[in-house]
């Protein structure tokens, strides 16, 4: 592995504790134990990175998971993509217009190249759409192209209809949609709608997700399960970086292990794990931070009584004291949400806290809903400690308003099962962005078209709402549909179908060989083309 | 005895069949679906239904239950549901390096342990014997965990002389920390089993007899005293490497390993029903090959085994 090193970290303690470490090296020293303090030193420069879980899958059409996605979007390009600020910029496609009615879509595409060599052409971009569509390939992100114009058709058996993408020549698309959808130029955005190269897809078959090739950035250069997959340089990319030579994506499960990795210097990026974070916060100055565009939740069941009343949900809000949480329990690493846009995408409306921590006012609220000595619920939650810690402290404050929390704690399938099926009382979860857009909040959270699987998993369903969503949906003018998305949430934030809680911040701690580079907005708005070797070394 | 073995072989075939019926059956009572690990967070019916009939899930239970046997019988453990690569290749790839740190664990354990073991008994140096049975008390109650953390931030952070984790392509510095946290229950047990086999045969009329006839003290204690006690060693290195071989699921983790154990905890986390029925059929295999391997060792170590194997 390039530039791996064994040396010691900065900031090494003396005393005692130092003396018996002195004694032990010198030991091993002596003793001949002692490793190469740095190997591969010839190697080319490496960006070297951990990764929680192995991606299931580099193909763009089955990539679900966030590993997948994140490589998966390193190595294929899009017509455009998100820069690290979450705007829309060119990717393939140099320019594009948008028809005065919204539903014609034309890009015009930049001589861009295959990692094979092979131009790439507007006819790979609507093979790679079509493949996404058809129903022979089973695609669970077929829904990213829902809006073009008979893809839904197409996709439940119908024959494509050509004229709905059309390849005019090798770098002019033309892609006609159902009707105007504000937020389609984001769904081309996401790894799904990555651009495949024909022949290779062919040849490979169900083997590409394993062995892909793209015209990103990036290229696989191996994959060894388990352990690390490592992309190389794609010389034939337009947008290339000129001091990375490759990255390699060590697989770590273990958050103090990536720690370790970090401290002996054989990782250049590290998420720093909620529990960790006040330590790093002194240890490391110039500790980045960015609030994520994700929202953690508790969702009420809205199907099921007690909770399909409004007063009790409100009341289950005003009775946990979510500030304190975050300060306690998150180390200040969340930002308390109203409603459940993060404010990055959709700014909040002034004066609508709605529920500060009130147990008075929890406990008059559900009197009035008919619970005087409140009631008993199960809150579920996927094995994880934090979680775990988090609900031990919801369920002391809605013991305090008389709410009786169980806590059932199920592994991920499981939970997940339970969850989209409607048993479960309350459930722990969150949602990330896939895109950065309200929208993406919500629609599939909110409208109750997607009660269940489709992401409403709290089964909320408010007529007014769904029509508000549909309407900003099919609005082009940015304004307004900003207002209607704004409307839709404080009606969601009223009715209350979850226990709000937070926006989490993200911290992530850079080793001093690296400049250039920052956390995204959204996770594939990182392609590491701003990154380059300061010149200093860790070791 | 081979006989013996023939007769151990040929009892794999219902033990295996008994294996494949429970692991099939569990899959389908546990709670879980296999399909909501492949749609991610947003999805509708549809998917999961066509997703469904692709895996050939929707077909009937005992029709599933007949083609995996089918599939089985020609050696096709069938492809990952996750990333659909087969199943034999994934173990194929990743059993090599559970065998290394597997075995590697084992000739620690059973080295450092016999070792301290016969130390402790030697009554020689009352202190170091006691100072033995403690280690090896800590060493049994310690959990694993806590150990591999200790030993990456002892030895990676803070002597800076192995790597924290990882496989680094095969090379012994990246095996000893794992190794190491592997082996050190086993080595603890082992050290106790020996001291007190070692306490126990020390005392048996023949010893005393070897000794009164002249014999050495290293050939009393190598022919005689030993052997005699390695034979619940023997059972404690069977058990443990049997559960080795399947994966150490925690030393896999903490060192980024890249083995059997985590890819099974995976599998069994996402629902991948062809990568945990395949890995639980090759472990099975697995345990029944050491322990004939364990029993067969026995005969070798004490010849009243195998007398009595030979009369039964």
């Amino acid at each position: 592995m390039g530039g791996e090193s064994l040396a010691p970290p900065p900031g090494r303690r003396s005393g005692v504790g130092g003396a018996v470490i002195d004694f032990w090296r010198s030991f091993f020293l002596l003793t001949g134990c002692l490793l190469p303090a740095c190997t591969g030193s010839g190697d080319p420069p490496l960006l070297r990175l951990a990764l929680q879980t192995e991606p299931a899958t580099l193909d763009p059409v089955a990539a679900v998971d966030f590993s997948s996605g994140t490589l998966s979007s390193l190595i294929h390009s899009n017509l455009v993509r998100f820069d690290a600020a979450g705007r829309i910029v060119p990717d393939l496609a140099r320019e594009w217009s948008i028809s005065e009615d919204g539903r014609r879509y034309r890009f015009s595409l930049f001589p861009a190249r295959f990692a094979n060599g092979r131009r790439v052409t507007a006819r790979d971009v609507v093979f790679s759409f079509r493949r996404l569509l058809d129903p022979a390939t089973v695609s669970p992100r077929w829904w990213v192209l829902e809006p073009v114009k008979s893809a839904a058709s197409f996709h439940a058996g119908s024959p494509f209809s050509d004229d709905s993408m059309l390849a005019l020549d090798d770098s002019t698309l033309v892609i006609t949609l159902e009707g105007p959808t504000a937020h389609f130029l984001s769904l081309l955005s996401m790894p799904a709608a990555g651009v495949v190269c024909a022949e290779e897809v062919r040849e490979r078959g169900a083997d590409y997700g394993r062995r892909p090739c793209g015209s990103g950035p990036w290229k696989l250069s191996f994959w060894h399960a388990g352990e690390e997959i490592r992309l190389e340089k794609n010389s034939h990319c337009r947008e290339i970086n000129a001091s990375v030579e490759g990255i390699s994506f060590r697989i770590l499960p273990e958050s103090m292990t990536r720690i370790a990795e970090f401290e002996v210097g054989n990782l250049d990026i590290l998420e720093v794990p909620g529990a960790e974070i006040n330590h790093w916060r002194t240890a490391a100055p110039g500790l980045l931070q960015a609030e994520e565009l994700r929202v953690v939740y508790i969702g009420l069941n809205n199907r099921k009584p007690p909770l399909d009343d409004p007063r009790v949900r409100r009341a289950l809000n005003l009775a946990v004291d979510v500030e304190t949480i975050i300060a306690r329990i998150l180390f200040g690493a969340g930002r308390r949400s109203r409603g459940p846009v993060p404010p990055a995408l959709l700014p909040w409306p002034t004066g609508t806290d709605l529920y500060p921590y009130d147990p008075e006012e929890a406990r008059r609220l559900l009197s009035e809903a008919g619970f005087p000595h409140g009631f008993s619920m199960e809150i579920w939650q996927r094995e994880n400690p934090e979680a775990g810690r988090i609900l031990e402290s919801v369920q002391g404050y809605l013991a305090r308003v008389g709410i009786e929390v169980k806590i059932v704690t199920r592994e991920w399938g499981a939970f997940k099962q339970a969850v989209d099926r409607g048993t479960p009382d309350a459930f722990y979860l969150d949602w990330f962005a896939d895109y950065p857009d309200a929208e993406n909040f919500l629609q599939p959270l909110f409208h109750s078209s997607n009660r269940g699987g489709g992401g409403n998993r709290s089964g909320y369903a408010n007529s007014r709402v769904d029509s508000l969503l549909e309407e900003a949906a099919a609005q082009v003018n940015a304004g307004t549909r900003t207002r209607l998305y704004q409307r839709a949430e404080e009606l969601i934030y009223r009715d209350a179908p979850w226990i709000f809680l937070w926006f989490p911040i993200r911290y992530e701690v850079v080793s001093e060989r690296i400049t250039g580079y920052r956390i995204p907005l959204i996770f594939n708005g990182r392609r590491f083309l701003e990154v380059s070797f300061s010149g200093r070394s860790d070791h | 005895m081979i006989k013996f073995v023939l007769r151990r072989i040929i009892l794999l075939v219902p033990i295996l069949l008994g294996v494949v019926t429970v692991t099939f059956i569990l899959m389908y009572v546990i709670p879980g679906d296999p399909v909501l690990a492949l749609v991610g967070e947003r999805y509708d019916e549809e998917t999961l239904e066509a997703k469904r009939r692709e895996l050939g899930l929707d077909q009937p239970l005992f029709k599933q239950y007949l083609g995996y046997l089918g599939r089985v019988s020609r050696m096709d453990l069938g492809r990952s549901f996750i990333t659909g690569r087969p199943v034999t290749e994934s173990i194929a790839e990743r059993f090599p390096r559970t065998l290394t740190l597997a075995l590697s664990a084992m000739l620690l354990a059973v080295s450092g342990g016999i070792l301290a073991g016969a130390l402790a008994a030697w009554g020689r140096f009352p202190w170091l014997g006691r100072s033995m049975m403690t280690l090896s008390l800590v060493g049994v109650s310690i959990p694993v965990f806590w150990l591999g953390l200790l030993l990456i931030f002892l030895f990676s952070i803070k002597l800076s002389l192995l790597p924290p984790s990882g496989y680094g392509g095969g090379s012994w510095r990246y095996l000893i920390l794992p190794a190491i946290t592997l082996s050190f229950a086993s080595l603890a047990t082992i050290a106790r089993v020996t001291r007190s086999g070692f306490l126990d045969t020390g005392g048996e009329d023949f010893v005393r007899t070897a000794r009164a006839k002249g014999l050495g003290e290293s050939k009393v204690l190598g022919k005689h005293i030993l052997r005699n006690a390695l034979i619940p060693v023997v059972t404690i290195v069977g058990t443990d490497f049997g559960s080795y071989l399947s994966g150490s699921v925690l030393t896999e983790s903490i060192f980024g390993w890249p083995g059997l154990g985590r890819f099974i905890v995976q599998a069994i986390l996402k629902r991948d029903f062809p990568v945990i029925q395949g890995s639980i059929l090759f472990m099975a295999v697995l345990f029944v090959i050491v322990n004939l391997l364990v029993d067969l060792s026995y005969g070798i170590i004490d010849p009243r085994v195998r007398r009595m194997g030979g009369a039964s």
